[in-house]
C-alpha cells in the first residue's frame, strides 16, 4: 500500500467506526484523538478493524504509535508494504 | 480447535452486547439463552393481547446524538448501531415525593436546580458543589469502597435532601442495604439526573429483535432453550459447557451474565455463594386502564419514587412487601408516544425474597393478593384509585425473577460485592452484567463490551 491508500485506509476506517466523524479541516500532525473526540475504546476499534481487514496484530505497548494521521502513516507502511 | 471460541451464558441485554462485539470482530461465538426469549430481566410477554415488558420503566442514559462521550453514543459507536437511526422519547417530568415534600426534575438539570433552590435554599450552594463533585469523579478508576451518605453527609446540611436524591439513585441500581459505593451512586446521578429518563420508539421486543438480527448479522449464533447445567474443566481452565439434554460445547473462553452465584454453582467455585448474594429484591404490580381513565387519576409525570416515612430505610422489609417506599411508572408518559387505548400503571415495591420462598402455593397466591391490597392502599393515596375499571393486572415477585433471570434470591441489582475487571480463578472463564458493576439497560450493555474489550479481544 502507498501512504495515500494508509490514510484513506484509517480515514475509513474511522468513518466506519463513528457515524458522526467530519474530517473537515483535519491537521495529519495532530492527535487524532483530539480532533476527532475519540476515546480509547474506538482506539481500540481502529487495532480490531486492522486486524480483521490485514491481519495486522498490533501489541499494546505500539497504541501510542497510532496518535496521529501521520504517524499512523509512518507506523503502518512497513508493516502494510506488501499489501 | 474448539467448537466456538467464545460462549457466552444468558442473552440478556450484557449478553447480546458482549456476542455483537466480539462477533462483529470475527470470534465464532454462541450465545446460550435458557428461555424461549432473549432479554433475561429485560423481556416481554404477552398476555389477554396485551404485550408486557418485565424489567423496563424507562432507559436511563439520555444522550441526543452527536454527543461522542455520552455512555450512550460510546455504547452505540462499540456495537456499531446508528444512533441516528435510534429514535428515543424522553420523558415528561418526574417526582420524588417525601410526605411534606417533592421535588420535580427532567432531562434538564435546572429543573432539579430551581427545585431544590425553592425547597431547599439552605442547600442551594452545597447541591452545586455536588454537582462540581460528579464531574470530576472518575467512577471507572479502580478504588476501594467508600461511604456516599458519608460523603453526602459532609457536603450538604439536611439529611432530608440527602434522603431525597438517594431515593430514585438506590432504587434504580443499589444492590447494598442503606449506604452505596460512592463511584456507583455518581454513575447513577449521571445516568437519572444529568442524562435521565428515555424509551425507544416501540418495546422491548423491537429493540431485543433489533439486537439479536444485528448479532446474527455478524454471524454470531444463538440458542434458545438451551440451559447450561454444568461447567467442565480441566484444573484452572474451562473447556467447555454441558446443555440440559446432553449437548456438551467446547470453547477457547467462557463468558457468564448469570451472577456470581449462579456461576460459582456451575463451575463449582468454592467461593462464598452468600457473600454474592443480594438482598434487595422487589414485587412489582402492572395495572392496564382504559385511556379515560387516565384523566381521573394524578398521572402526569413519567416516574414518581415515594416515600410515605420521614426517613428513607432502603433495606430488605421484615414483612413480604414494604408499601413504605416504591416507584409508580407510568410507561407511555414519554414525549411524542402515538396514542394508545390503554395504558398502565406499574408499582414497584421491596419485598422479602425469604418470606416469599418459604410459601406454599396456596400461601404464594395468598401473599400476592395481600401484597397487591398493601401496595393499592399507599399509592391510591398518591395517584388515586388505579383499579377501577383496569382491564388486567399481574405483579411479579421476587421468586418470579428469580426463575426468569437467574438472578440468586431475585435481587434485580445482583451482589453487593461487584467483580469489576470480571476475572474468577479460572484463566478463560470470565463474568459479565450486573455482578460486574454497571446497571440498567445501558449499563449492562455497557458491562458486557467492556469485558470483551478487556479480556477477550486483547
Amino acid at each position: 500500500m502507498t501512504r495515500d491508500e494508509i490514510k484513506n485506509l484509517i480515514l475509513d476506517i474511522i468513518a466506519d467506526i463513528d457515524e458522526d466523524a467530519e474530517f473537515d479541516g483535519l491537521d495529519p500532525d495532530k492527535p487524532l484523538r483530539d480532533q476527532l473526540d475519540l476515546d480509547s475504546m474506538d482506539f481500540l476499534d481502529i487495532v480490531m478493524e486492522l486486524r480483521k481487514r490485514h491481519q495486522l496484530q498490533i501489541p499494546e505497548e505500539d497504541y501510542p504509535e497510532l496518535a496521529t494521521l501521520n504517524s499512523c502513516v509512518n507506523y503502518l507502511e512497513p508493516k502494510l508494504k506488501d499489501k | 480447535m474448539a467448537d466456538y471460541q467464545l460462549v457466552i451464558i444468558g442473552a440478556g441485554l450484557s449478553g447480546l452486547a458482549s456476542g455483537i462485539r466480539a462477533a462483529r470482530f470475527g470470534l465464532k461465538t454462541l450465545i446460550l439463552e435458557q428461555h424461549s426469549l432473549p432479554g433475561g430481566l429485560n423481556s416481554y410477554y404477552f398476555r389477554k393481547g396485551f404485550l408486557l415488558e418485565t424489567g423496563l420503566h424507562a432507559m436511563t442514559n439520555y444522550a441526543e446524538a452527536g454527543d461522542k462521550r455520552a455512555p450512550l453514543n460510546r455504547l452505540f459507536r462499540q456495537l456499531k448501531l446508528s444512533r441516528k437511526k435510534f429514535a428515543t422519547h424522553q420523558q415528561f417530568s418526574s417526582l420524588i415525593r417525601f410526605p411534606h415534600t417533592s421535588l420535580q426534575f427532567s432531562n434538564d438539570i435546572t429543573l432539579l436546580q430551581a427545585e431544590i433552590d425553592e425547597h431547599f435554599p439552605h442547600c442551594r450552594d452545597s447541591f452545586q458543589d455536588l454537582l462540581t463533585n460528579v464531574a470530576d469523579y472518575d467512577p471507572f478508576a479502580p478504588s476501594s469502597w467508600r461511604s456516599t451518605r458519608q460523603f453526602l453527609n459532609n457536603l450538604i446540611p439536611d439529611p432530608l435532601l440527602i434522603d431525597m436524591l438517594l431515593l430514585p439513585l438506590m432504587v434504580y441500581g443499589n444492590s447494598e442495604e442503606h449506604d452505596m459505593d460512592l463511584g456507583q451512586f455518581v454513575i447513577m446521578f449521571r445516568s437519572i439526573f444529568l442524562e435521565g429518563f428515555f424509551r425507544p420508539d416501540d418495546t422491548m421486543k423491537e429493540f431485543l429483535a433489533m439486537l439479536v438480527e444485528h448479532y446474527k448479522g455478524f454471524g454470531g449464533e444463538l440458542r434458545y432453550k438451551a440451559k447450561v447445567e454444568s461447567v467442565e474443566r480441566k484444573d484452572e481452565e474451562v473447556k467447555g459447557v454441558r446443555i440440559a439434554g446432553g449437548d456438551y460445547v467446547s470453547c477457547d473462553t467462557l463468558l457468564s451474565t448469570v451472577g456470581a452465584p449462579g456461576t460459582a454453582k456451575l463451575v463449582d467455585w468454592p467461593k462464598e455463594p452468600a457473600n454474592y448474594e443480594g438482598r434487595m429484591s422487589f414485587v412489582e404490580s402492572i395495572s392496564v386502564l382504559p385511556s379515560a381513565q387516565r384523566r381521573v387519576l394524578n398521572a402526569d409525570h413519567t416516574i414518581i419514587f415515594y416515600n410515605s416515612q420521614q426517613e428513607l430505610s432502603y433495606a430488605r422489609p421484615q414483612r413480604a412487601l414494604s408499601p413504605d417506599w416504591g416507584v409508580i411508572c407510568f410507561p407511555e408518559n414519554f414525549h411524542d408516544l402515538p396514542k394508545q387505548d390503554f395504558f398502565q400503571v406499574r408499582v414497584t415495591n421491596a419485598a422479602n425474597y425469604d418470606i416469599w420462598k418459604q410459601t406454599n402455593s396456596e400461601e404464594y397466591q395468598q401473599l400476592k393478593v395481600d401484597a397487591e391490597a398493601q401496595t393499592f392502599a399507599v399509592v391510591s393515596e398518591i395517584i388515586g384509585n388505579y383499579q377501577k375499571n383496569r382491564v388486567y393486572q399481574d405483579s411479579f415477585t421476587p421468586l418470579t425473577i428469580e426463575r426468569f433471570t437467574s438472578k440468586a434470591q431475585g435481587a434485580v441489582y445482583g451482589s453487593p460485592v461487584k467483580i469489576k475487571d470480571g476475572l474468577t480463578p479460572y484463566s478463560n472463564l470470565f463474568v459479565a452484567g450486573t455482578d460486574q458493576g454497571f446497571l440498567g439497560i445501558v449499563g449492562a450493555m455497557l458491562s458486557g463490551v467492556t469485558i470483551v474489550n478487556q479480556q477477550v479481544l486483547r
